[in-house]
């Protein structure tokens, strides 16, 4: 069908052609080709063989005698289909439709089972009360009901397969003193009857389990590992299909089960639910309530990739969904682990916090406007300043403070500050410093007029300045 | 334009002929609205005529709907009979009749080669035409609405999904014999090669084809009637001797049906 030679097809040119020893007509270019590269035969392909093809073609019928037309059309049909289903790799494990049903028909189950325990329960109540409040688990109720029946029986049954020892014991005593009343055999035989559906129902319940287990596995593996099967065949059931739940976006299927909370707080203007069916998947499941909402939008997330590429992959292997599980797990665990630090920060970004933090930090009373002393000699302050050159060169947001501040000052409290600053150096950037340092000698000038060494003013501000004491 | 010619064509045109005597007109008096079946100038199709009028085809699995559409079910002589409607915005074919082609050539027991078989919503239509007796190919490339041809498919055994590239006739030539009519409806800008090819290697001498052509697909630049004219040129290239012309207006916008005869000179064999 593909270019290549089938066996079949191989015996039969081999035997009938090649006795014949005559040129084969392929209407197939490609495939003449390949017979002729590997038996030898010549083969022609041109347009009198698409005539004769078609000569063929239409007396079919006739030429191919013992065959019914309607033989052929059947035999066209189901090969079409064979073909068709071969093309789409069309196998029935493949139908989601059936993980649909099997979780509605769980549930379903799950609630006429309450119900009718519930009504055995009840029902038998009436004779044998206590039984009741001994055994809690519905199906040993059921299972010990099933075997004895009415309550003069319970002296002489053997209940230990059911039961451990102290509970039998418990429930023999209980038989002799209860105080339910007495049953006829029909009305017995009746509360057995539903007892034995009770039981196949429970039964059944877990084989469907399984089932459903199996098709999950086979339809949606990668969906399987990531959220498990039960949750996984309740979103697909809730979308409808496992290609409309691939349409899906990873928000919505984090919410997927939530609507009515969901539309409710959009509509207050609210806060939206952070999780929907999605909550009941183990590894939500097993985080502490704080970190839930962020594991569920993880979650959906890589479990949105595993449905759809379960939906139009190829293969049906789970290796995705493994790698991304084991990925959820580890960014779990780091979680849990640091708690108050964020998952996406860096180092620096916690640097940066306690920066901020310093940064906040209260004024320093600046003493300057204390003094009233007049100015001191300019020489000992630039020799002082250009010492401190180096030393404050480093600093960092405080020599803005500063630099305001000694803007307004005298000169003599500059020789107060500068002593300040060299004191409360702290080593981080330059540029303040610079601007700092440049700021000194030109505020010192202020006061001077008779400096014969000028400035190496670059700011318009001490221009002005200068303008100003000239 | 089209409903006052399918009238005219009705009460004038002959009706006798149409489908076997089950199928004849008939009349039920339902309260005050008259609501009955007619056969249409086409074999095989038909006219509902009630609150509102549609066009029908008799369903060949009465109960199911393919693609939703309404069922109607009429009782004539006693008997009940289903019919589907046939959307004209959805259907090119019902569009073409609807907007008064001569001839489709699909009559009942004909073998038709569906090229664009899609989801398989006209291809139902076209294998409730031709009966039980008839054969259509359905011929489909893409996946996801090859998937529902098929299933289309399970239900009506006279449908054969294919899901090949129809540009390459040779790989599914072992599961189509002689055809009577071509519907290609592929809206490819190759369309006129995708059809003579596969009319070269299963349309029978004399056989007929229904072309729907949609110019943006061939040409968005050029003018919607140039394109129709260049194609019917390949065509006539290809010894596919077109016979009628009509858009689909009030349907589909910029879209033209070519209706033509196929034979190929006969070549000494």
């Amino acid at each position: 069908m593909e270019g290549k030679i089938n066996k079949q097809l191989k015996k039969v040119l081999k035997k009938i052609v090649k006795e014949a020893h005559e040129p084969l007509a392929v209407a197939d270019a490609k495939l003449g080709g390949v017979i002729k590269e590997k038996l030898n035969l010549s083969c022609i392909h041109s347009p009198i063989v698409n005539e004769l093809m078609r000569g063929i073609r239409s007396q079919m019928d006739g030429l191919i005698p013992g065959v019914e037309p309607r033989e052929m059309a059947a035999m066209c049909l189901g090969l079409a289909h064979s073909l068709s289903r071969y093309r789409l790799k069309f196998s029935a494990d493949k139908v989601d439709t059936m993980i649909v049903q099997a979780i509605s028909l769980l549930d379903d189950l799950d609630k006429e089972l309450n119900n009718y325990i519930m009504r055995c329960r009840e029902w038998y109540g009436w004779h044998f009360p206590e039984l009741g409040k001994i055994i809690s688990d519905n199906l040993t109720y059921c299972k010990c009901l099933q075997k004895v029946g009415d309550r003069k029986n319970y002296a002489s049954a053997t209940l230990s397969e059911l039961l451990p020892e102290e509970v039998e014991a418990e429930v023999k005593a209980a038989a002799e003193i209860s105080m339910g009343t007495e049953v006829s055999e029909e009305d017995i035989c009746n509360i057995l009857h539903l007892c034995t559906q009770v039981i196949e129902i429970s039964e059944y319940r877990t084989q469907l389990y399984e089932y459903l287990q199996n098709r999950m596995m086979a339809i949606a593996p990668n969906v399987t590992v990531m959220v498990g099967e039960l949750v996984g065949a309740r979103l697909i059931a809730h979308a409808g299909s496992l290609l409309n739940l691939a349409k899906h976006a990873a928000s919505t299927v984090q919410i997927l089960g939530a609507e009515k909370a969901l539309f409710r707080a959009l509509k207050s203007r609210r806060d939206t639910p952070k999780y929907g069916l999605i909550y009941h998947a183990s590894l939500v499941g097993q985080t502490s309530p704080k970190h839930k909402g962020k594991i569920s939008r993880m979650l959906a997330a890589k479990t949105v990739l595993a449905i759809r590429y379960d939906a139009f992959g190829e293969d049906s292997s789970s290796a995705m969904g493994v790698e991304n599980r084991a990925k959820l797990e580890a960014r779990l665990r780091s979680l849990e682990d640091r708690g108050i630090r964020k998952i996406s920060g860096t180092g620096k970004a916690l640097a940066k916090t306690e920066k901020y933090e310093h940064k906040s930090e209260v004024k320093t009373y600046d003493p300057s406007g204390d003094s009233t002393l007049p100015t001191c000699s300019k020489k000992r302050k630039l020799e002082q300043t250009n010492k401190e050159d180096e030393v404050i060169e480093k600093k960092a947001k405080k020599s803005k403070i500063k630099i305001k501040v000694k803007e307004e000052e005298e000169e003599e409290e500059e020789k107060v500050i500068v002593v300040e600053e060299e004191t409360s150096v702290k080593k981080k950037k330059k540029k303040d410093k610079k601007k700092h340092i440049k700021e000194e000698p030109v505020s010192e000038e202020e006061p001077c007029t008779s400096t014969a060494v000028p400035s190496p003013e670059k700011k318009k501000k001490k221009k002005k300045k200068k303008d100003t004491e000239d | 334009m089209g409903r006052l010619r399918l009238r005219a064509s009705v009460c004038v045109g002959p009706s006798g002929a149409a489908g076997s005597p089950k199928r004849s007109k008939s009349r039920r008096r339902k309260g005050p609205a008259a609501v009955s079946v007619e056969p249409h100038r086409h074999e095989g199709v038909f006219i509902y005529r009630g609150a509102e009028d549609a066009l029908v085809t008799l369903n060949m699995v009465p109960g199911l709907s393919v693609y939703g559409e309404r069922r109607l079910t009429v009782t004539e002589n006693g008997e009940k009979l289903e019919y589907r409607t046939w959307n004209p915005f959805r259907s090119k074919l019902a569009a073409a009749i609807l907007g008064g082609v001569d001839q489709i050539h699909i009559k009942p027991k004909s073998k038709v080669l569906y090229l664009g078989a899609a989801s398989g919503t006209t291809v139902s239509h076209v294998s409730d035409i031709i009966g039980p007796d008839g054969l259509v190919y359905a011929v489909e490339f893409s996946h996801r609405a090859g998937r529902d041809l098929v299933n289309v498919a399970k239900k009506r055994t006279n449908i054969i999904p294919v899901l090949e590239d129809a540009r390459h006739p040779l790989k599914y030539r072992m599961l189509i014999g002689m055809v009577d009519v071509i519907f290609a409806d592929v809206a490819q800008p190759d369309q006129s090669r995708i059809v003579a090819l596969n009319a070269h290697t299963f349309l029978r001498n004399g056989g007929h084809f229904l072309i729907s052509i949609k110019a943006n697909c061939i040409d968005s630049t050029a003018s919607a009637e140039a394109v129709f004219a260049s194609e019917v040129k390949k065509l006539q290239q290809e010894n596919l001797k077109p016979q009628e012309q009509l858009t689909l207006e009030p349907y589909e916008r910029d879209h033209a049906v070519v209706v033509g005869v196929y034979r190929p000179l006969p070549k000494s064999k």
